[in-house]
């Protein structure tokens, strides 16, 4: 049983790392809730899945990947930044974008699920443990975007930037930081990440119009138990809560009908007790 | 005179800064007392850990012989104690009258106004503090003055025996100015025990016959404000800064 | 008895001056008009639709009692409704009880359960809460949904059938309808009282409010106990009507249905809550050609009411309908 724990709760550990870093950097900058960053997923996975048979995988992933950072970037400027100023015109507004991107799908589409065909072939054997190859794949791709998208935080100047407004929205205003554009390029970079996933992830596992809500809530879970906002702090959740899952999983007596529910025990407990998280900064008035 | 408030080795720190180190001081009943000191000298810490809205690392706070220190804001005002914020705060969406009536509404301005009528009491306050003619717009239409005084009018109807103001004449004219000095001096004259801040002494120099000065979280000179002005550790806590200070 | 007198009399003069005022005379005709709907017409099919908007203008002016007017935006609304639908399926199914009966301990049951969610998420703020109480919602969905040993007690995911067909349509109209009138006009009397005063203070600003002297966590409490209590009346009649309940009740959806007609009606209204109501009702029938269409649409007309008509349709078309009643009158 340890091995799978160790495997699989590695693999999701990498699927949640990638989820949860952007909904935590948009936090984090705007104190945005992104009720739609599941949806994204969504639609990302159907665009792909939608136009594979027109431009075959690398293309659509690229058509994927493009759509969802202009949906982001729309969503961004359209709706979040007008609605900044009242708190629950961001939470409704962006939880009716990912209800519309639900309908959207069940309507161009159809309600039922859906397989993409995994584009890395075959099987690998780990620690005696069969394993798909686009697993592995997710994982190294995951640990790459990671380090590249914590370059890009620390080295670049938009991302010093993301990184000055985050600390202190207002300050960073007042020494010139165009605070909607950093929102904006944070939002775009949460899409890509999330594309990315789409692009490790869903070949090989099967998409419905609903699943949005499920990784919206993955992301938040991870995000409320690492700490809003904070980069270390999603990437360590991820992998602990990815280890969690998978352990309940295998536990006998538990099962993955009890491992779906610690998403959400985890939100719940962790509300309770700790609402900055485990790396989360304590909010000062 | 008995002893009102009475802060004893109160100290807060956020991180590695300590915004408040080691405050020692007193105030009496029917006392006037002035704070002053540069921006960022944690007046306004001083003055959430006083009121509830943080809490202390070490350190008591008593208040009317009551250890107030770790409870909540609404249990400190219940208890006689009201403020004001140096950013003016209000109910956005409530006419004035109902703004104030919020306050009338707390246990301790029930019992004082109770009998009144809370419509009533809230119009006296808001004629008291000169705003009785807005009693039906919404704050947000307000100028600034006006606001600074539905700050006050708020915490009146809590009934408080003492009153906080946080930097009451922050970023008023002087007519302005001089309304409220007229209506502290009216609340003075009403018993009301007052602990006020400025970052500018000249504001507190006609108000207040004794001021504590405040630098790095420490207090540095107490005493009349005419002998604090001339304080020269207090003269180069603002000189440091470039701070107009008299 | 002298003073319940000048009470009752009080309270006709001040039903007369409503009455002829602009908001009286437009809900009256408007509830004559709704009263008169099943004997002109005579269509079961319509009446049913009719009783299925009533009971979710309930619901959806409960969720607007406590996320419009207290400023605690739950997206766990549907955990009242199915905790109170569960209850009073239960009791008229198992135990035989009356339905009235039921109904009531239905309604506590949600009270009981806003407590269960009130009192833990009472130190949440703004998203935290909406996405707290989501949570909520989905943990109860998954547990009635499990297989055994859970599905023994609960259910599983047939949940409760079965339940008496109410004997006359007709009649379960106008008790609806009574349910509607009693509820939404005990709702926009608690949002007008003192008590509504402090609920509006809390939504605007809590610091300010603690530092006005009020215990906000108490007035938060009972703001979510009354908001549960009237989504517990909405959730078993509707479990009444449809003579059946199962997991489904605790899904999201009900949730988001609950937010959409409070947004399309105006947010912080309470009787927007029925133009909402019956707007979504009347138009998903309309739009039932369209099938899987009219859950887009409605997702649609959410994004373009919230980014801009904030405000929802009612309050702007009584504004428009006022003028021209005013110049009628003037004539």
């Amino acid at each position: 049983m340890i091995e799978e724990v160790i495997i699989f709760g590695t693999v999701q550990g990498a699927l949640l790392a990638l989820l949860a870093l952007g909904f935590s950097l948009v936090y984090g900058v705007g104190g945005v809730l992104n009720l739609a960053h599941g949806a994204f997923y969504l639609i990302t996975a159907y665009i792909i899945f939608w136009t594979i048979p027109l431009f075959g995988f690398t293309v659509s992933a690229i058509v994927g990947l493009i759509a969802v950072m202009g949906i982001a970037a729309f969503t961004s400027l359209a709706l979040i930044k007008p609605l900044q100023d009242t708190h629950i015109g961001v939470v409704l507004v962006t939880f009716a974008l990912a209800f519309f991107f639900e309908q959207f799908v069940k309507y161009f589409g159809d309600p039922l699920y859906h397989y993409i065909a995994p584009w890395v072939p075959g099987f690998i054997t780990l620690l005696g443990i069969n394993l798909q190859a686009q697993l592995l794949a997710l994982v190294i791709g995951s640990i790459a975007l990671v380090i590249v998208v914590t370059l890009f935080i620390n080295k670049t100047k938009i991302g010093k930037s993301i990184r000055a407004v985050s600390q202190d929205a207002e300050a960073a205003s007042l020494v010139g930081i165009n605070t909607d554009l950093v929102l904006m390029t944070s939002l775009v970079l949460s899409a890509l990440l999330v594309g990315f996933a789409v692009i490790f992830y869903a070949p090989g596992n099967y998409i419905a119009p609903h699943i949005g809500w499920r990784y919206l809530l993955l992301a938040f879970s991870v995000t409320i138990f690492g700490g809003m906002g904070s980069i270390p702090g999603s990437i360590v959740g991820a992998f602990i809560m990815g280890y969690a899952t998978t352990f309940t999983d295998y536990f006998p007596m538990l099962g993955p009908e009890y491992s779906q529910l610690i998403p959400i025990v985890v939100i719940l407990v962790m509300l309770l007790i700790r609402p900055q998280g485990l790396l989360g900064k304590e909010e000062v008035q | 005179m008995t002893l009102l408030l009475e802060v004893k080795n109160l100290t807060k720190k956020f991180g590695g800064l300590t915004a408040v180190n080691d405050v020692n001081f007193e105030i009496e009943r029917g006392e006037i007392l002035g704070l002053i000191g540069p921006n960022g000298a944690g007046k306004t810490t001083l003055f959430h850990l006083i009121s509830g809205f943080e809490k202390a690392n070490s350190g008591t706070v008593r208040f009317d012989g009551i250890d107030i220190t770790g409870l909540k804001p609404y249990q400190i005002v219940n208890l006689g104690m009201a403020r004001t914020f140096q950013l003016v705060r209000s109910f956005r969406f409530l006419n004035l009258l109902d703004n104030v009536a919020v306050a009338i509404l707390s246990a301790r301005g029930k019992a004082a106004f109770g009998e009144i009528g809370i419509d009533e009491a809230a119009s006296t306050i808001l004629s008291e503090v000169g705003l009785v003619d807005k009693a039906r717009v919404p704050p947000v239409i307000l100028p600034h003055g006006d606001l600074r005084r539905l700050e006050i009018g708020k915490a009146l109807g809590t009934n408080p025996e003492m009153l906080l103001l946080d930097e009451p004449f922050s970023g008023l004219v002087h007519e302005e100015k001089e309304k409220i000095t007229q209506l502290i001096n009216r609340l003075r004259t009403e018993g009301v025990t007052i602990f006020v801040t400025g970052h500018v002494l000249r504001e507190l120099m006609t108000l207040v016959p004794r001021v504590i000065a405040m630098h790095h979280g420490r207090l540095i000179a107490e005493g009349p404000p005419k002998e604090v002005a001339n304080n020269r550790i207090v003269l180069e806590a603002y000189l440091g800064r470039g701070e107009e200070f008299a | 008895m002298m003073r319940l007198q000048l009470d009752l009399r009080s309270f006709f003069e001040r039903f007369k001056i409503w009455a002829v005022s602009f908001r009286g005379s437009i809900t009256l005709i408007a509830l004559a008009g709704l009263s008169l709907f099943p004997p002109i017409t005579r269509s079961v099919y319509w009446t049913q639709i009719l009783i299925s908007a009533m009971i979710f203008a309930i619901f959806a002016a409960s969720w607007d009692l406590l996320a419009g007017y207290a400023g605690q935006v739950s997206f766990g609304h549907s955990v009242f409704f199915g905790a109170a639908g569960y209850v009073t399926a239960a009791l008229v199914r198992y135990l035989g009880v009356n339905w009235i009966l039921s109904l009531i301990a239905g309604a506590f049951a949600a009270v009981l359960f806003s407590l269960l969610i009130g009192i833990p998420c009472l130190r949440l703020k703004g998203p935290y809460l909406a996405l707290g109480t989501l949570a909520f919602s989905l943990i109860l969905l998954s547990l009635f949904y499990m297989g055994p040993p859970w599905s023994d007690i609960l259910g599983g995911s047939e949940g409760i059938s079965g339940l008496p067909v109410p004997p006359n349509i007709f009649v379960a109209f106008y008790l609806v309808l009574g349910f509607m009138i009693i509820s939404l006009f005990g709702m926009h009397a608690i949002v007008e009282s003192r008590l509504g005063t402090l609920l509006k203070a809390i939504r605007d600003d809590e610091t300010c409010a603690d530092a006005s002297g009020i215990n906000t966590t108490v007035y938060k409490l009972i703001a979510f106990m009354l908001s549960g209590f009237f989504a517990g009346i909405a959730g078993s009649l509707f479990v009444l009507q449809q003579t059946a309940v199962n997991p489904a009740y605790f899904q999201p959806l009900y949730s988001f249905y609950a937010i959409i007609m409070a947004s399309i009606g105006g947010i912080a209204t309470i009787f927007g809550s029925i133009a909402g109501s019956f707007i979504f009702w009347i138009l998903s029938e309309f739009l039932r050609p369209l099938a899987a269409a009219a859950l887009l649409i409605f997702a649609t007309l959410l994004i373009l009411i919230v980014r801009f008509a904030e405000e929802g349709v009612m309050n702007p078309v009584m504004e428009r309908i006022q003028e021209y009643w005013d110049k009628f009158r003037g004539m």
